[in-house]
């Protein structure tokens, strides 16, 4: 599918919309042809000294003003909404391929969210300029034809000239078009290292002072601010001569005109109301080629966008990002919680990993590893930096999403197919080694709406975090702040670890909690999960976690070894 | 009042640039007057072709009005150009000041405004100031000519129009003003709704795998469609405030049009005006708009622009409180360090550290151990003077801290930070922090002390990303330690890495910081405990109190001392054992 197909079903999303959008778009730019000359009209009866003529036009011309401010309003106010609509369709197609547990709508992870998020953001935005910009070329073409046809029923050679200076700006539009965006990303990319550079000065003002480094600093800061300086000055230079070019148009066209109907205004068959009537005519024209000139720099943009979302959906398949979802974010839309969706409990007696292979692009990972648990079992994975555990644990849970797994894992003798589906709440929970939280209260980071208060207190007892969330004001509600930087990195660790066991899971993962915990509370930590009757498979390499195993499997090199 | 103390305290910002400001402004003046002039010139055709004039002068006529109108854009170009240029040049300077005075404040101050905060005011604030000098200024200041220059020559033409003209202008700007100021309030609620979206939606992806992992994801859907819709909100109601203030604009342009028709309509059946004056009337409402519209935007610029300014000169106004007055310096050599009853508090009335009392000897290496929140980190902070003793003194080599030059300090005392900041730039550049003055053999030589001659081999051009991507912990921190190796300071303190670190690099620190003790007084802040095998002397705090102190051999083999114990909970009490253990599970 190209970008045009992409493009026509994410205006599709909400048709009836869409529609109502682009008829009103239209209308707006039916009224100027009526304006124009009924203005022609007035002038004329101006230049007879009619004043009452000229006064009823007028009165004609108010009506038809009226009329299409009326149509503007609105059409804005129906397109805010499609063009709304347009990007969260995208986006809410992207961010379903990031968060879903495994299925058939399941995209490869992305490197970092900060850039991602331009995806979303940037790349959703592009695909829907281009959309708009195929609404303002309907609505314009419009307008130039019925315009096109009322002046040359004036004077066809007037009109005949015109055509130059309109091709003129929208090869320029197109031309220009593209490299602003060069150069926007130029300047972006000297402002990006001048704000880089300061905040790293900023973080660093200890290690700059205690270093005495201020004034080399200062100097490289000089020599970057200078650089953005002048992208800046290319940046706001070329945007001003495409200004000039669509603010000229109007004038120039009127000069062209005027030289070509010379004779006729001579002659006085080209009257001032003909004259006004070009002259507000050309006010709207120049509006069809740079609409032209800007929608085809916008189509090349929007299919770059596209190639880039793709990598976020399922199989890299741009098809994917434009799957029809319903999104009820209008006022009138009855927005309804949806039923988190789960797979059923199946109650563990014992999981087998047999050959399970997982290895990286770079070579590291881990091969053929075999290991059992039993029902009630605490198993402590150990090894050193690098030689695989958390790559151990990703695969076995089918998280190892950018590495090339073999071998399987069966779940009381079955074989599971779909991992990452299957082996989430109830069945399974896992804590990463830096586990992430959203800005959301302390029980939604743990219970994501889908636990009783009871669970969440229960949770917080086993993850010993129960005592910090009483001495705080709103307990349980308490807002965690951005990727909840409210906590220290202690308490985040043990609220991961509340929100890995609020679900009594058949199998509880732990990738490394020494970072965060210290060796007391690592201790307590297993004698809680023991004493729940929880089933363990922890990475740890602290003898607390030794002392208490059934099974201490050490990985070097991506194998187990004795 | 207040507003003359902030344009007095810009002025100074504009005298470098005077001379390319007052060309700019020529230029700007250049440019509106065209843009008056071309009309003029498409009245005379209009009353020329209604005396019935030859084509030839028509067509001459319309050559002029062309070549007009074509300057008038080359010139709206240059203006252009010229305004971005001098403005950025003007807040360049600006920025360096700021940067400077920012750099130069206290610790404390750094502790209480983040990094993001800083990059606002130092250069998100500056560039709205340079937004309001180099795009809002120069329109405003050509728009108000071309306004005035108007007025003047349809006054010239005839004075009741001029006057009607002048009423007609105030009456319009009035009208826009007043709608405008819903639009702003609606605006700046959009962008939060935005910044929410985008945040959320960024927040997610971080947190992608938990989501995933603990099937998450119908939760983060329904939290982005809730913040999706209350963009789309946001966004309809500002449309509809921006929709007013269109009706607005429109409704003063339409209504300009109409009285210029009619106006033209009586004057020219009374014969008081030309055909052609009552076109350049019609001309001249059209016009207008542009400016009409730009009141519109631009005033939120300039409120922005001024409220930045202001955040920028109350920024500029805090003043460091240590102070650096000092004129004594210390004999050369390693340094003794000395505290006598020394309290702190971060000025909360909540001491961190309570009574210190303690002796260093000139080049005695010390572990400095104890639980987070002990003092550790506040203690070595008072060695460096990034934070004064409320109480008590501080010495080193024999000199009271404060009397020690600010410059003589930073040199000969120097900081390996818990957490290594690395800078987008090159390797060197991360070593010398910019400096451009230590040789490659140098650099190179530093590296390789510590122990990162990987590093220094693959070349210490090459980039090093920012964050330090590609470095691990344990890696930032040797690198730091070549930092230090590099300026070779009388006393360093070494704040160690809380991040794990693994068994390689851990020995490659140990031996880094061998190094690094060698001939001066070395402070090592132990959160691992491994690393202490190489210190003379345990210093172990606990809530603010130095509570055991001595040679570390004495304190290590006492059964009932606080430090036995905290390496009995370690379990990991040197590499050595580590290793032992890994060894043991092998077997």
């Amino acid at each position: 599918m190209n970008a045009w197909q992409l493009a026509w079903r994410v205006s599709q999303h909400d048709r009836r919309t869409f529609w109502a959008g682009e008829v009103l778009f239209v209308l707006f730019f039916v009224f100027p042809v009526g304006i124009g000359w009924v203005l022609g009209r007035a002038f004329d009866a101006v230049g007879d000294g009619d004043v009452s003529t000229a006064i009823r036009w007028v009165g004609v011309l108010l009506v038809l003003e009226a009329g299409r401010m009326a149509t503007i309003h609105a059409a804005a106010l129906v397109w805010t909404r499609v063009w709304l609509q347009m990007q969260t369709f995208l986006r809410a197609n992207l961010l379903t391929a990031q968060v879903a547990s495994g299925g058939p709508e399941a995209g490869q992870p992305i490197g970092s969210a900060g850039e991602a998020v331009t995806h979303f953001r940037d790349d959703a935005e592009d695909v829907a300029r281009f959309v708009d910009g195929m609404v303002d070329v309907s609505a314009g073409l419009v307008f130039t034809i019925l315009a096109g046809v009322v002046m040359g029923l004036t004077d066809l050679a007037a009109a005949m000239i015109l055509i130059v200076p309109l091709v003129v700006v929208g090869v320029a539009t197109k031309a220009l078009d593209q490299r602003i965006k060069q150069y926007r990303a130029a300047d972006r990319e000297a402002t990006a290292a001048v704000t880089g550079l300061v905040g790293d000065m900023m973080s660093a003002a200890t290690t700059v002072k205690a270093n005495d480094a201020t004034e080399p600093l200062l100097d490289r800061l000089g020599v970057l601010v200078e650089r953005r300086r002048v992208t800046a000055v290319r940046d706001r230079v070329l945007e001003e001569c495409l200004e000039a070019f669509s603010r000229g148009v109007a004038d120039v066209g009127l000069a062209l005109v005027l030289l070509v109907g010379a004779g006729a205004l001579a002659a006085g068959t080209f009257s001032v109301g003909d004259v006004a009537l070009f002259t507000a005519y050309l006010g709207w024209l120049g509006f069809l080629p740079r609409m032209v000139g800007r929608a085809l720099a916008r189509q090349k943009q929007a299919a770059v966008a596209f190639e880039r979302m793709r990598h976020l959906v399922a199989d890299g398949d741009a098809r994917n990002t434009v799957t029809p979802r319903h999104l009820p974010i209008k006022r009138s839309d009855e927005r309804v919680r949806p039923a988190v969706e789960r797979p059923e409990r199946v109650p563990l007696d014992r999981l087998d990993v047999i050959g399970l292979t997982a290895r990286y692009a770079g070579g590291a990972g881990v091969a053929d590893v075999d290991l059992s648990i039993r029902r009630g079992e605490f198993v402590v994975v150990t090894g050193e930096i690098g030689s695989g555990k958390s790559t151990l644990l990703r695969a076995v849970l089918g998280l190892a999403w950018q590495a090339e797994v073999s071998g399987e894992v069966r779940w009381n003798g079955r074989r599971i197919e779909d991992r990452s589906a299957f082996l989430v709440p109830p069945n399974a929970a896992f804590l990463p080694q830096v586990p992430q939280l959203v800005s959301d209260s302390l029980a939604e980071n743990i219970a994501f709406g889908d636990a009783d208060d009871d669970a969440v207190r229960r949770a917080l007892t086993l993850a010993m975090l129960a005592d910090d969330v009483d001495a705080w004001p709103d307990r349980e509600a308490t807002l965690i702040g951005p990727r909840g930087l409210r906590l220290s990195g202690g308490q985040r660790q043990r609220l991961a670890g509340a929100r890995a066991v609020v679900h009594q899971p058949e199998l509880v993962v732990l990738d490394d909690v020494s970072s965060a915990l210290d060796v007391e509370t690592e201790l307590q930590l297993w004698e809680n999960l023991a004493s729940a009757g929880l089933t363990v498979l922890a990475v740890s390499h602290r003898a607390v976690a030794f002392e208490r195993a059934d099974q201490v499997l050490h990985l070097v090199s991506g194998r187990l070894v004795g | 009042m207040s507003s003359e103390r902030r344009v007095r305290a810009v002025l100074p910002l504009l005298r470098p640039q005077a001379g390319r400001w007052v060309a700019l402004g020529v230029l700007t003046a250049v440019g509106a007057g065209l843009t008056v002039v071309g009309p003029l010139v498409v009245r005379e055709i209009v009353d020329r072709a209604v005396d019935g004039t030859d084509a030839a002068t028509i067509r001459r006529l319309a050559i002029v009005f062309l070549l007009i109108v074509v300057t008038a854009q080359v010139v709206a170009v240059l203006v252009a150009r010229s305004a971005t240029y001098t403005a950025w040049r003007t807040t360049n300077e600006l920025r360096m000041r700021m940067s400077r005075h920012v750099l130069g404040l206290d610790h404390e101050f750094h502790r209480r405004h983040t990094p993001g905060e800083l990059i606002q005011r130092v250069d998100g604030d500056i560039t709205s100031v340079s937004d309001l000098l180099g795009r809002v200024l120069p329109k405003a200041a050509g728009s108000a000519i071309l306004v005035g220059g108007m007025i003047v020559v349809v006054t010239v033409i005839d004075w009741r129009i001029g006057a009607g003209m002048f009423v007609y202008v105030v009456l319009a700007v009035a009208a826009v003003l007043v709608l405008r100021h819903r639009a702003v309030e609606e605006s700046a609620d959009e962008l939060g709704a935005y910044a929410r979206l985008y945040g959320g939606i960024e927040e997610r992806l971080n947190a992608s795998e938990d989501l995933r992992s603990n099937g998450a994801g119908s939760h983060a859907m329904w939290r982005f469609v809730e913040d999706s819709a209350g963009a789309l909100d946001r966004s309809v109601r500002r449309e509809s405030a921006f929709l007013g203030m269109w009706w607005g604009v429109q409704g003063a342009v339409v209504g300009g049009v109409v009285l210029s028709v009619v106006a033209g309509a009586v004057l020219v059946s009374r014969d008081a005006i030309t055909v052609g004056t009552a076109f350049l009337l019609f001309q001249y409402v059209l016009l207008i708009q542009r400016p009409l519209e730009e009141v519109v935007h631009e005033l939120e610029t300039v409120q922005k622009a001024t409220g930045a300014m202001r955040r920028v000169l109350a920024l500029m106004a805090v003043e460091p409180t240590l102070l650096d007055r000092g004129t004594t310096s210390p004999v050369a050599g390693p340094l003794s360090v000395e505290f006598a009853r020394v309290s702190f508090d971060y000025g909360d009335d909540d001491p961190v550290l309570h009574d210190v009392d303690l002796s260093i000897g000139a080049g005695r290496s010390v572990g400095i151990v104890g639980r987070t929140g002990s003092g550790k980190t506040t203690f070595s902070r008072l060695v460096l003077r990034l934070v004064e003793a409320t109480d008590g003194s501080v010495r080193l080599g024999d000199v009271r801290i404060a009397d020690i030059p600010m410059r003589e300090l930073r040199r000969r005392v120097a900081l390996v930070p818990q957490e290594v900041e690395l800078f987008n730039g090159t390797i060197r550049d991360n070593v010398t922090l910019f400096d451009p003055v230590p040789s490659d053999d140098a650099v190179l030589a530093a590296l390789r002390s510590v122990g990162l001659d990987a590093l220094a081999n693959a070349g210490i051009d090459r980039p090093l990303g920012g964050g330090g991507a590609g470095l691990s912990a344990g890696e930032a921190q040797l690198l730091a330690m070549a930092r230090v190796w590099l300026r070779d300071p009388d006393l360093v303190v070494l704040d160690e890495a809380t991040a794990r670190v693994d068994p390689a690099t851990e020995r490659r620190i140990e031996s880094a910081m061998r190094e690094l003790m060698h001939g001066r007084t070395t402070l090592v802040i132990a959160h691992r405990l491994s690393t202490l095998a190489e210190v003379d002397d345990i210093v172990v705090f606990e809530q603010g109190r130095i509570v055991e102190a001595g040679p570390r051999t004495e304190l290590a083999s006492d059964p009932d001392g606080r430090f036995r114990r905290l390496l009995d909970l370690a379990l990991e009490p040197d590499a050595g054992a580590r290793r032992s253990a890994a060894e043991g599970l092998l077997a």
